[in-house]
């Protein structure tokens, strides 16, 4: 298990300076701590394995300071294969460090970059990702880039994210276009701006792009998948055997590891704990109801999900962050194969961007495949208050589940900001849909 | 202001339809409704069909909007598609929705759901300007095409193509020509009247409207002008059709003598070049690289130089934003025009943001009067300041 870096004497005083900015040094120390108390759970193979990628990222940010290595930005909509390719070169979604602060709990920060955010004009009622990122942004917290990428996917707030990328990056910016569609076309409309953004990053970033490296990149890439994959299928198992909350990381995954080791760890790791706890015959919560949780994660706080299982009986086998579509692997047979295997990726099987992006019918079609899959009872559609497409068709979304007899919840809170929606009444509407409703409801079959 | 023609247009424009488009409708040819800018209304003359640009003025409840898209859903479009789902959009023959946001998005999921319009079409545009993007949004556009011709069984060809242009080029011209006489020392017209007069050209059959500006830039003519403003406005932001909202913000002494909005002035592109081999072409690099909306990512510093250079031209005091609540994209430009001016300029900018529907509250009022009195001081100091030098 990796420890924080010491840190080289060469260019210590300007890794130095990026670990004394709190943002970063809160997030780096208190990585030991966190891995110590999941540790204790010798069986909680996929946090720790979460927690110790974490680390090596960390760790190799800071040899990337160190070393004068590009840094490249980009949203959450993109993947970072190609970056990774690119030898030594940094990838930073510029939503990780807010996302970081929300998942160790600490909302100082969050709620920070938020306000901040809101006070340099990023309007209240746009999505509190795009404000994690702005805000960070704004706080200079992340290296500067040698060059930036944006992507309109999966939805408005990142076109919003990509253009305040652009304009605070101070680097030269490449946008890449997802259209509506889901089908080969647009895979191959995006493959064709892969082409154009690989020179894009070789001028900025002034490295080669090694296709042989980009093949172990992509067969990292698939590993990943594979893992995903087999995990989704284990986490099927009735009674679910592995914490919910663990469900929504293929996001994560996706996000700031796709392409990398850590990446298949943490994959493995999710899948190794999954189907041990399932071959022990583990069940540590009784469950009553299984749901499918639509849209986004109660990020600031994910004890809630512990909560949801032990009160209320309650797992989450699935939800919409952690779906992975059965589309995602990359044919390594040549360069070309390679281009159109990473934008099916992010046309058919990124979390969010393959349901958000185009017609309502990919959102439905796709939560009814989680709920026969994944054998739940209802739907807890947690609507995040700027997620617009999801609430802009909650009218056909509710009429799909009524005309197929699937119970469903709806509230309003936001994902990383815990002032908008309290804890408790999260917890209150859940409850009351469970004891209510759903448990009623099966007990009369 | 003497202007008969200009009472006319403000009534013309105070509902979603018009007399026009009922006599259009009358004679049996087939209406097309479409959201956005980046829809060329050339395309949809040349099927023989009216191009209408969709709106919601004078809906006063969003209630079957809201049932569909929750109130999380901007105003413009609930309010559309609560007439939609009422019916009151049922004349239409077809619609056509673009890719332009996430609720436009959905509106067409409606569209095509809920409503009886039998012809549903969609448009995906890129979200980015790239010369290499431009041939997909061609062939988007040649698939619109082939969609109309299949449907309402016609034949779009070059010459008719060409013939839309030439028709929508002439109202160009005068539009130009308006917008001339908005930017004088004391504009012949308010912000409020030419952003009605553009609203019509968007809503009536094009030799109508031609014959209505003609008249009144006729009757401009021997006008001398509107008293000169205490402030002279640039208009900028979301969609806005509401010309109330804007005669509000002229309530408090300022004028908006340009305007960077969609349904407003940015409608009006540069004549497109007449009688070419391949009018598609040419259309679609004039929608394509038309001054960008902000759904257009990485396009920010033209549009900030646009604004910048209009701000000038015009002799501005001061730049109004105003935003619809809900809009990511343009949310973002609000964010990226107050860091840039920050840095680049520290031009007077006031921000708003509004409701569809909700023109004349004493809230905007508030705020632009205290604008008006900032530009005022600033003037104020200015002046003693070259007194003093």
């Amino acid at each position: 298990m990796p420890e924080p870096r010491k840190l080289r004497v060469n260019k210590m005083f300007r890794a130095e300076e990026f670990l004394k900015k709190p943002e970063w040094r809160t997030i780096y120390q208190s990585m030991p701590t966190l891995r110590n108390f999941f540790s204790s759970d010798p069986n909680a193979h996929g946090f720790n394995s979460l927690l110790t990628s974490i680390t090596s990222y960390l760790n190799n940010m800071v040899d990337h300071v160190e070393n004068d290595d590009p840094f490249v930005w980009y949203n959450l909509g993109f993947n970072s294969e190609l970056i990774y390719a690119l030898g030594d070169a940094c990838p930073i979604p510029v939503e990780l460090l807010g996302v970081m602060h929300s998942l160790i709990g600490d909302h100082s920060v969050a709620l920070d970059f938020i306000d901040h955010a809101q006070a340099c004009g990023v309007p209240g009622d746009c999505c509190s990702a795009d404000k994690l990122a702005s805000g960070a942004m704004h706080r200079g917290v992340y290296p500067d880039p040698a060059c930036t990428v944006g992507i309109n996917t999966p939805c408005d707030a990142q076109v919003m994210n990509s253009q305040v990328i652009a304009e605070l990056g101070k680097a030269p910016f490449f946008a890449v276009d997802v259209p509506y569609y889901q089908d080969d076309d647009t895979i191959k409309h995006v493959a064709k701006q892969l082409w154009e953004l690989i020179p894009f990053l070789e001028e900025n970033t002034k490295r080669k792009m090694d296709y042989d490296r980009l093949r172990e990149v992509c067969d990292l890439s698939n590993q990943m998948t594979e893992a995903i994959w087999e995990w989704l299928e284990w986490r099927k198992h009735t009674p679910l055997a592995q914490s919910s909350k663990l469900v929504a990381f293929t996001l994560i995954l996706q996000i700031m590891f796709t392409g990398s080791q850590e990446g298949v760890n943490i994959a493995k790791g999710l899948l190794r704990e999954a189907r041990e706890r399932v071959e022990r015959g583990e069940m540590f919560f009784e469950e009553r109801v299984r749901a499918v949780w639509y849209q986004d994660p109660v990020w600031t706080d994910l004890q809630i999900y512990d909560w949801f299982e032990r009160d209320l009986g309650l797992t989450v086998p699935v939800d919409i962050f952690g779906y992975y579509a059965n589309e995602g692997l990359i044919d390594l047979k040549t360069p070309e194969t390679m281009m159109y295997g990473l934008a099916r990726k992010l046309v058919s099987c990124h979390p969010m961007a393959r349901q958000f992006r185009g017609n309502i019918d990919v959102y439905i079609r796709d939560f009814m495949n989680m709920i026969e899959g994944w054998n739940a009872d209802c739907c807890i559609f947690a609507g995040h208050i700027a997620c617009k497409h999801a609430w802009g068709g909650i009218g056909l979304f509710k009429e799909a589940l009524k005309k197929a007899d699937i119970p469903l919840l709806i509230f309003e809170f936001d994902m990383f900001d815990p002032r908008v929606t309290s804890y408790d009444d999260v917890f209150f509407e859940v409850d009351r849909f469970v004891n209510e409703i759903v448990y009623p409801k099966k007990l009369r079959g | 202001m003497p202007c008969e023609t200009l009472v006319s247009i403000r009534s013309l424009v105070k509902s979603h339809t018009n007399r026009y488009v009922d006599n259009w409708k009358d004679k049996g040819k087939p209406i097309i409704g479409y959201f956005c800018q980046y829809t060329p209304p050339e395309i949809i003359l040349a099927s023989g069909a009216l191009p209408l640009r969709l709106r919601a003025i004078g809906s006063e409840d969003s209630s079957l909007g809201d049932a569909y898209m929750s109130s999380r859903t901007c105003t413009f479009v609930r309010h559309i598609m609560s007439m939609v789902l009422d019916e009151k959009y049922d004349f239409l023959d077809g619609q056509v929705t673009l890719n332009t946001c996430d609720h436009i998005r959905r509106a067409s999921d409606v569209f095509v759901k809920k409503s009886d319009v039998p012809f549903n079409a969609f448009i995906s545009v890129p979200r980015t300007p790239r010369e290499s993007l431009y041939d997909y949004f061609l062939n988007e556009l040649k698939k619109f095409i082939n969609g109309i011709e299949e449907h309402f069984e016609v034949k779009i060809s070059k010459k008719k193509l060409n013939q839309a242009i030439k028709l929508t080029n002439i109202n160009r011209k005068l539009l130009t020509e308006l917008n001339t006489l908005r930017i004088l020392r004391r504009p012949k017209i308010s912000g409020a009247d030419a952003l009605a007069v553009h609203v019509a050209s968007q809503v009536l059959p094009p030799d109508v409207f031609a014959s209505l500006l003609a008249n009144l830039l006729d009757e401009l003519k021997d006008f001398e002008g509107l008293e000169e403003p205490v402030a002279r406005f640039v208009l900028t932001g979301t969609e806005l059709d509401e010309p109330d909202y804007v005669k509000t913000i002229e309530s408090q002494g300022g004028v908006v003598v340009a305007d960077q909005i969609c349904f407003g002035a940015r409608s009006v592109l540069q004549p497109l070049e007449e009688d070419t081999d391949d009018p598609l072409d040419v259309i679609g690099r004039a929608y394509f690289f038309r001054t960008s909306c902000a759904r257009m990512i990485g396009d920010f510093p033209n549009r900030w130089e646009t604004l910048k250079k209009l701000y000038k031209d015009v002799e501005a005091d001061g730049i109004v934003f105003q935003r619809l609540i809900f809009c990511d994209p343009w949310g973002a430009e609000n964010h990226n025009i107050m860091h840039r001016n920050r840095d680049e300029e520290n031009l007077p900018f006031l921000s708003l943001s509004r409701e569809y529907g909700t023109a004349s509250t004493g809230q905007v009022k508030t705020r632009v009067q205290a604008f008006v009195e900032k530009i005022e001081i600033a003037r104020a100091k200015k002046a003693a300041g070259e007194q003093n030098v």
